[in-house]
């Protein structure tokens, strides 16, 4: 374990160790030339002698033991122009090279949106990137939003109009890691989950590693949503005003003598509407609002060092009444702030060196009746990683890294002024990891292999991680890959799908032990036509001494730690296939998942006859079989542009009544308990769920003083009015079934005004 | 290769379809019944089950034929020491005549079987140790006082386990203009009918919420939400066996409000061989108090 801990350390030692060999080498960053923001993962490559790199989640790349000659070295990035220049390295130079590549739509001379890219960005196995612009021209309802454009990925599956909450390849929510510029983030929600805390306004890069991920990454045995925000333009001062219904948004970049700058907030502008509303319907909150911030600060304190400092801090708040004495009130958000370090050792290492703290907090208040009922719940997060990346020649790149924290859960009940829960867990954690990348000189296979050991206090666990995948590539235009991983979690998320505000995550602890599961993935990525892409996965993978809370669990007072929860396992599988048309006028794309999800707990779903601890496999609510969605992009001329998602999927699982009967005599209260008899969990199908939503968006000029963008929108565009979840009303005999409907037709408008 | 790739994607999609069909319908046999300490043995109540989508009324689904036994076991619980037999008076309702307190601590087993029917069933349930209110804050206390209303129970808890309790308040003077304010705008909102406001319990509650003394009795602050009326009230304290938190627990659960899904529906949990329903106990002490208008 030790030793996994000083590899850091030995690596850093190790470029020195070695002889030098009278070779060059080319570095630096890839940078965008408009906003000299870091561009992550742009393709890098020596034409003459068929060498390439990736920029790393930094921006920076480095390309090594190059003979002493003349190349050609090209630069690629989706919606940037590729850079070509030729280069003269010596023997024994280190060339530092940063490449600004210029944005597409800046080259523009007529409407076609041709490109000379190269169009083989990297995409490697169970990984998709989100193009941010496109996150702001998605038909969207009240606010554009990261996690609704995920969403319509293949894989990733929506558990309803209402929720935000990513369900990935068969996980639930809490099985996808979420970091903002490396920082944790434990509850990304705002408006109790109809949408997510990242303001596209301030987001530069969204990666998703839906399965299979490498060592890097750890703490969650499904998937890993990975934001960066931006650092901030370094080369002239841009600012965004932008009016929607539910919320405005304004936002501020720039340089400065020593980097740059970002700042980005946002506020709900609801309060006028609610006023209306106040007076003539009844159920209208008393108070809501949310706010978020974004901000970040950069120091280039030099050619092989920058510095940065990031923060969000965002809050929402609603207080309703709820009749006569009776009252809700809820606030709860999130605050992150995390400090990088990047350092250029030298030509082969790279390293950065990263502080974070994330806190996640919920204050929910009832009183009723003048009894009062109050929670404190409390996530502090402080955390250091270190992250070293070596080439240790042109074929092998090793990573390493380590990441080390304090984890502190507070939970504090109170009801009529007494405290009923108090819980205090803190624990401290750490992993560490190793990779190797191998390439072969032909760039025909690239092998990665590595291990990830993770350790958590509470319970005392070790766990060893391995982690590979492989890739082949058949024609320039085909690659196969293939992924296998093994992943543990320590933390659980008590969440409800209808409302996210209340969420309270977990640990292991003595007689929880942590959840673990394997991915399998294979896949095939290509090129069919220029301009076009074509992906497809399959995956399966395992989900074992998984860990929530017991449904049954009425009062958690007095109970062992380990009686609070239910233990399980569970599986999924999936093929996914992804057609996109990445270039012209009309560009989009076709995502398909067809998916299959079940967990067992025992004492769940068990015959009615049966040895209530036996238990039957059963879907979650999220699952569907099949899946699709279909994103399109039309520019229609210099102004006005139109995109259409249309969405279909099979119904979500849900729970048909079979019997019932009723239960009269209870020793207390009036009210005859009626109990439903119920065969199988969810094994009965909602009505198919599909939308087609609309969005126009015109641009112009605002009083000469910078660009604007009208953006009208139209949800549900045909008034689809998909199911929920059915409810049954038991004070009706016969009994009553009623749909509970998602959003009907929902128009949107907005103004954009960027100077 | 493609081809082959669209191929196993197609295979796949095909043998998957229709993974898990619903159950159909079945009839169970549902029992019902309280024992209660230090009181007579209750009526057993025996239906079936209807359809979901079926009008209910328990006259219509009782069963009148059932061959009804408990039994009062010994100490260790493997010998019938006492029985009892019940017969069906009004349908589905068994009662017996012979006259036997419930004894707290101890098991009692029930048996069905019916003559015309294949099911027997069977079931145990131990009963909680009795206790008492050993004290009350005050005999009348005005409504929402700083002061609450303090109850204590006596030490009665003899197993490792902590009890489960239920509160209930029942309202002595049931007039609507005796409704304190947040009951009164849940009957104005027809949320609630005035006689189930007269009888408010609380919730499942552990014995770890509580004040424990000394002397291993335990205090209680009674919470305001449980008064429904002004005026006079019973304040009833019930401890729960576990078939009857059971029940109740996962009854709750079905109606929602858990960490499960909307739509996701768990069967109750019974603790019953052979059928449904519950067979549980509790012991239970009660007080008088008025509750002034502030």
């Amino acid at each position: 374990m030790l030793k996994l801990f000083c590899l850091p350390a030995f690596l850093l030692v190790l470029p020195f160790t070695l002889n030098a060999q009278q070779t060059a080498s080319v570095n630096g960053y890839i940078t965008d030339s408009t906003s000299g923001e870091t561009l992550l993962l742009a393709n890098i490559a020596l034409l003459e002698i068929n060498r390439g790199v990736s920029s790393n989640t930094s921006g920076y790349y480095s390309l090594t033991n190059i003979p002493a000659g003349t190349y050609t070295i090209i630069a690629s990035y989706i919606g940037f122009r590729r850079f070509e220049r030729s280069i003269t390295l010596e023997p024994g130079q280190t060339l530092r090279l940063n490449i600004e590549l210029i944005p597409e739509s800046t080259q523009l001379e007529d409407l076609v949106v041709e490109s000379e890219r190269d169009k083989e960005e990297q995409r490697n196995i169970g990984t998709s990137q989100i193009t941010t612009a496109l996150i702001k021209q998605l038909p969207s309802v009240l606010e554009p939003d990261v996690f609704r454009y995920v969403q319509l990925l293949p894989g990733v599956k929506a558990a309803s109009d209402f929720s935000s909450g990513l369900y990935i390849r068969g996980g639930s929510p809490d099985q996808t890691l979420i970091l903002l510029d490396q920082t944790t983030v434990y509850n990304p929600t705002h408006f109790f989950g109809f949408f997510s805390t990242f303001n596209p306004d301030a987001v530069k890069d969204v990666r998703l590693y839906k399965g299979g991920y490498p060592a890097k990454y750890g703490g969650r045995i499904g998937s890993v949503l990975d934001v960066y925000n931006k650092d901030g333009n370094r080369n002239t001062y841009q600012g965004t005003v932008s009016l929607g219904m539910l919320a405005s948004r304004a936002a501020v970049e720039g340089p400065y003598k020593y980097g740059s700058f970002m700042l980005a907030v946002r506020r709900s502008t609801l309060e006028p509407v609610l006023a209306a509303l106040r007076s003539s319907t009844d159920s209208v909150p008393d108070l809501f609002y949310f706010f978020d911030i974004n901000g970040k600060i950069n120091l280039d304190a030099g050619s092989n060092d920058r510095l940065s400092l990031a923060f969000y801090s965002g809050q929402d708040r609603v207080i309703f009444p709820f009749g006569d004495d009776a009252e809700i009130g809820l606030t709860y958000g999130n605050q992150t702030v995390s400090s990088s370090w990047r350092h250029i050792f030298s030509d082969k290492l790279f390293g950065t060196a990263t502080g974070t703290y994330s806190r996640y907090f919920n204050r929910p208040e009832f009183e009723f009746g003048g009894t009062p009922f109050e929670r404190e719940n409390d996530i502090y997060d402080f955390s250091l990683k270190g992250d070293l990346e070596y080439l240790v020649n042109e074929n092998h790149t090793l990573s390493a890294g380590i990441w080390a924290g304090i984890l502190t859960l507070r939970i504090n009940d109170r009801f009529d002024n007494a405290d009923t829960f108090n819980s205090r867990i803190q624990s401290t954690y750490a992993s560490a990891y190793l990779q190797d990348q191998w390439r072969a000189d032909n760039n025909q296979w690239i092998a990665t292999g590595g291990v990830r050991v993770s350790a958590f206090s509470s319970g005392d666990y070790v766990r060893l991680e391995p982690r590979m995948s492989l890739e082949y590539r058949i024609r320039p235009e085909i690659r196969l890959q293939a992924a296998y991983g093994r992943y543990y979690q320590y933390l659980t998320l008590i969440s409800n799908e209808a409302f996210a505000g209340f969420d309270i995550w977990l640990t292991t602890d003595d007689g929880v032990p942590p959840a673990y599961g394997d991915q399998f993935v294979l896949g095939a990525k290509t090129q069919p036509f220029s301009g076009y892409g074509f992906d497809a996965e399959v995956y399966f993978r395992t989900m074992r001494d998984l860990f929530e809370l017991d449904p049954f669990v009425a009062d958690p007072a007095g109970l062992e730690y380990n009686e609070l929860f239910r233990f399980g396992e569970g599986y999924a599988y999936g093929v996914e296939l992804f057609f996109e048309k990445q270039t012209g006028r009309l560009n989009g794309f076709i995502g398909y998942t067809f998916g299959i999800t079940e967990r067992k707990f025992p004492g769940f779903n068990a015959d009615v006859l049966d040895d209530p601890s036996n238990a039957r496999f059963y879907p979650p609510k999220y699952d569907r079989k099949h899946d699709m969605n279909i994103v399109l992009n039309y520019r229609m001329s210099t102004r006005w542009s139109v995109t259409s998602v249309f969405s279909y999927a099979t119904g979500q699982a849900y729970t048909e009544p079979l019997g019932r009967t009723a239960f009269s005599n209870v020793p207390w209260g009036n009210n005859s308990r009626d109990t439903f008899v119920i065969g199988r969990v969810n094994a009965s199908r909602l009505p198919a769920y599909h939308r087609l939503d609309f969005g126009f968006a015109r641009t112009g000029t605002f009083f000469g003083m910078g660009s604007s963008e009208w953006q009208f929108q139209i949800i549900n565009a045909y008034s689809r009015r998909n199911v929920w979840f059915y409810n049954y009303d038991f004070d009706s005999n016969p009994l009553e079934r009623s749909d509970v409907t998602l959003l009907p037709i929902l128009p949107a408008i907005s103004y954009t005004v960027s100077f | 290769m493609l081809k082959k790739i669209t191929l196993i994607t197609l295979l796949v999609m095909i043998s998957s379809c229709d993974l898990m069909k619903q159950d159909e319908y079945r009839e169970f046999v549902v029992v019902e019944a309280y024992l209660v300490s230090d009181r007579q043995l209750p009526p057993v109540f025996i239906s079936r089950t209807v359809p979901a989508t079926a009008e209910y009324r328990f006259e219509d689904a009782a069963l009148n034929n059932a061959d009804v036994q408990i039994h009062l076991l010994s100490l260790n619980g493997d010998v019938k020491e006492q029985t009892f037999d019940f017969a069906a008076g009004t349908p589905g309702v068994y009662t017996t005549v012979e006259n036997h307190l419930v004894l707290p601590g101890r098991t009692y087993e029930l048996d069905i079987s019916f003559p015309d029917r294949a099911e027997i069933l069977n079931a145990r349930t131990r009963i909680p140790e009795s206790f008492k209110v050993d004290e009350l804050s005050a005999d009348s206390i005005v409504y929402q006082s700083p002061d609450q209303l303090e109850i204590t129970l006596s030490n009665s808890n003899t197993t490792s386990q902590q009890s489960v309790f239920v509160f209930n308040t029942l309202a002595q003077d049931v007039r609507y203009e005796n409704l304190t304010p947040f009951y009164k705008n849940f009957v104005d909102n027809d949320n609630i009918t005035l006689e189930q406001a007269a009888n408010s319990p609380s919730g499942l509650l552990n014995e770890a919420n509580f004040e424990k003394n000394s002397d291993g009795s335990i205090t209680i602050r009674y919470p305001w939400i449980g008064v429904a009326f002004f005026g006079p009230n019973l304040l009833v304290a019930n401890s729960l066996d576990k078939n009857l938190f059971d029940l109740i627990r996962s009854q709750e659960v079905q109606l929602g409000g858990s960490t499960l899904s909307p739509g996701e529906i768990p069967n109750a949990i019974y603790n019953i061989e052979g059928g449904i329903g519950v067979f549980g106990s509790i012991s239970s002490d009660t007080v008088s108090v008025f509750i002034e208008r502030p």
